[in-house]
């Protein structure tokens, strides 16, 4: 199964998209909910209106036509057309030929009364230019039925409802029973202001929705960076400082809440943090090893350097405290630095001495190379360490390696023949000098010139020690 | 999950809705029994003449026993109609003026006393029965009951109506044919 790659997305963005979301579907849904139930009632109240005004115009026809005033009817509609000029209200034959046009309707009424009740008009109602009637068919078919509908024509918008006229028995006197749809009356009302103000208001309400939910989105928004996110931003940065080994930075956070809390934890933190660190400058890389990889005692193969300042005690009488410990400083800052640079690990210092160890396959080499840096660095600049040198020993051989001191205080640290015997070289070793035991030279091999071997009678030890002494091409070698 | 047939949510929703539906529709009621022809006819008029909405072809209008128990309550000079609920009128609209023996009615139109019907126009249900399929449609629209309205104003019809009875909306009313 191929993993998903998780992308990043940062929570600005996420909760923000959140928030524009929740707001437009909400607030939308509403929105929309709403205007459509606007429209609908007012379509409602239109089309009731439209058909209530049907009603009327129907009976006051059916009351005209029945006592045979068919003028009067003809000259009513004429009026109402004309009283309101937004609506149109015209009055339909069943086969769509506008009411009252020509003669057809009375002479037809006269045969079916079988007498010259009407006489005809000398000319036709004027022929306006009617609307066309869309639709028209529902309501003069059998069943007829009521029409509502919506229609635009020239850029207009209208509300049009028509409204059947039914051939009554009392009408089918006159009109006969061949029919049951007498006509239709068809009122349409000019509603394109309306609509406008109505889109106008819709378009509006879209903005100001939009207006709303960005504002919201953009208030809120910043109200969760200031409130969260960017604190959490600084804890981040902050961490990310400290992983890459700066622990000078501390999170800027007062809030008396869950975050100032977790701020003010993260900056006691990191200061925590930054005190070990300091701590293992003073502590050897064993020690810290230690630590991490488990403290129990083992025996392991090692090499030992071990340096010492010659001539150190009259050195400290002759001069001031400050230029003694300075120089000191100095020279094993150095030395440390050289040790370092081949793989060394410094054990301790005690005093002008520095215990070094080496460890691994070519240590005694390493240890050979650093113990040559070192003298022949002091040869060169003497000045630098105001004219100090040291001595040096280096053994190899099995060593015992623990935590040893007490429970409050304890160093992870060496113990051992090769120790005892390292310290001993070095303290026969002069200044310059550079004392290794039989099985380091034997080991670091080739790369060096050793003079030798001597016999060297050893606090100790019955028998005298094979030692050699490193040429380092500087001082006294 | 194999084995076991697995039911989107969608479908749970539309199972739950066609039964909703199901149960919320009341079973169709049948307006026009089976019996209705054994019903007495409340006119001996033959009405083949034309009337509006069903030109000249022949009709035959039964009313069931609720119908013919209803008597009209004297009002002043008049006489007012009103038919008990359950009061059943059926008219057979046949094909033609003369049908031959045997033809059947290809339309029922019914009015059923229902005032309680939220469809009821009037107090009535007005349906019309499609033959020989027999799908019943209540009318909602008032097409039915505005023409019907002329039942209680003068009309051409029977005894015309002359004294403008309220006559319930029915154009031959019991013992008005008599006349
Ligand atoms: C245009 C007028 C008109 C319309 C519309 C109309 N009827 Fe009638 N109806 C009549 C007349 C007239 C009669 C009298 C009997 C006859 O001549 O058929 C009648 C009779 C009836 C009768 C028998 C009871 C009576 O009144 O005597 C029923 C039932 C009936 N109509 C049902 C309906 C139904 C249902 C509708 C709507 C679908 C309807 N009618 C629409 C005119 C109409």
């Amino acid at each position: 199964m191929a993993k998903r790659q998780l992308r990043f997305r940062s929570i600005t963005f996420t909760v923000n998209l959140f928030l524009v979301l929740a707001l437009a579907v909400g607030v939308g849904l509403v929105m929309v909910a709403f205007t459509y139930s606007l429209l609908a009632s007012r379509n409602q109240l239109t089309r009731s209106s439209l058909l209530q005004q049907g009603n009327i115009i129907y009976t006051s026809i059916a009351n005209f036509m029945l006592p045979g005033d068919a003028p009067l009817a003809v000259k009513f509609v004429g009026q109402i057309s004309i009283s309101s000029p937004e609506s149109s209200i015209s009055l339909y034959r069943r086969d769509g030929v506008p009411a009252f046009s020509d003669n057809a309707t009375i002479e037809r009424v006269n045969t079916n009364l079988r007498e010259a009740k009407f006489s005809p008009r000398a000319q036709a109602a004027s022929q306006a230019a009617r609307p066309s009637t869309p639709r028209f068919k529902e309501a003069s078919s059998n069943p007829p039925s009521e029409v509502f509908f919506q229609e635009s024509s020239g850029g207009n918008s209208y509300f049009r409802a028509y409204r059947p006229l039914i051939n009554l028995p009392k009408c089918a006197v006159c009109h006969g029973s061949d029919h049951t749809v007498r006509g239709v009356i068809d009122i349409r009302s000019d509603v394109t202001s309306v609509i406008r103000t109505q889109n106008l208001t819709i378009a509006g309400g879209a903005v100001g929705f939009l207006v709303v939910v960005g504002l919201l989105a953009f208030l809120i928004g910043s109200f969760l960076r200031a409130l969260v996110l960017s604190p959490i931003q600084s804890i981040g940065s902050l961490c990310t400082q400290v992983t890459s080994g700066s622990f000078e930075g501390r999170v800027d956070v007062r809030g008396k809440n869950e975050i100032g809390d977790l701020a003010r934890t993260v900056n006691q933190m990191v200061g925590g943090l930054r005190e070990r660190f300091e701590l293992t400058k003073y502590v050897s890389r064993g020690t810290i090893g230690a630590l991490t990889e488990g403290q129990k005692p083992q025996r392991v193969q090692r090499t030992l350097l071990f340096t010492d300042v010659r001539g150190f005690t009259a050195y400290t009488e002759r001069h001031e405290p400050e230029r003694v410990v300075r120089a000191l400083n100095r020279l094993l800052e150095r030395q440390s630095e050289i040790i370092h640079e081949w793989g060394g690990d410094i054990d301790k210092f005690v005093g002008d001495e520095v215990v070094a160890v080496f460890a691994g396959e070519d240590a005694s080499t390493r240890a050979c190379r650093a113990a040559r840096d070192i003298v022949r660095l002091c040869a060169m600049r003497p000045a630098d360490f105001d004219g100090l040198s040291v001595g040096i020993g280096a053994a190899s051989g099995p060593i015992i390696q623990g935590m040893i001191g007490s429970e409050r205080r304890a160093d992870f640290t060496v113990i051992g023949d090769s120790v005892n015997i390292a310290s001993r070289l070095c303290s026969i070793a002069k200044a310059g000098q550079v004392i290794v035991g039989d099985s380091a030279k034997a080991a670091a091999g080739a790369e060096f010139a050793f003079k030798g071997p001597f016999g060297a009678k050893l606090k100790g030890k019955a028998a005298p020690q094979k030692v050699w002494l490193l040429l380092t091409g500087a001082g006294p070698g | 999950m194999k084995g076991m047939p697995r039911y989107s949510p969608l479908t749970a929703v539309a199972v739950a809705l066609a039964l909703l539906a199901g149960c919320s529709r009341a079973p169709e009621e049948i307006y026009a029994p089976a019996d209705y022809p054994t019903w007495e006819r409340t006119t001996s008029i033959t009405l083949n003449y034309p009337i509006p909405g069903h030109e000249n072809r022949l009709r035959i209008p039964r009313m069931n026993a609720k119908g013919f128990s209803a008597i009209p309550a004297r009002v002043g000079s008049g006489l007012k109609w009103d038919f008990p609920e359950d009061t059943v009128i059926v008219k057979e609209v046949y094909a033609t003026a003369n049908p031959a023996p045997g033809d059947k009615p290809v339309q029922l139109t019914i009015m059923a006393k229902d005032p309680n019907d939220k469809r009821a126009q009037a107090g009535w249900l007005w349906i019309t029965k499609d033959l020989p399929d027999g799908k019943e449609t209540v009318f909602t629209g008032n097409f039915c009951v505005t023409c019907h309205a002329n039942a209680n104003e003068k009309h051409p019809y029977g005894d015309g109506n002359s004294n403008e009875d309220f006559r319930d909306y029915v154009y031959f009313v019991p013992g008005e044919a008599a006349k």
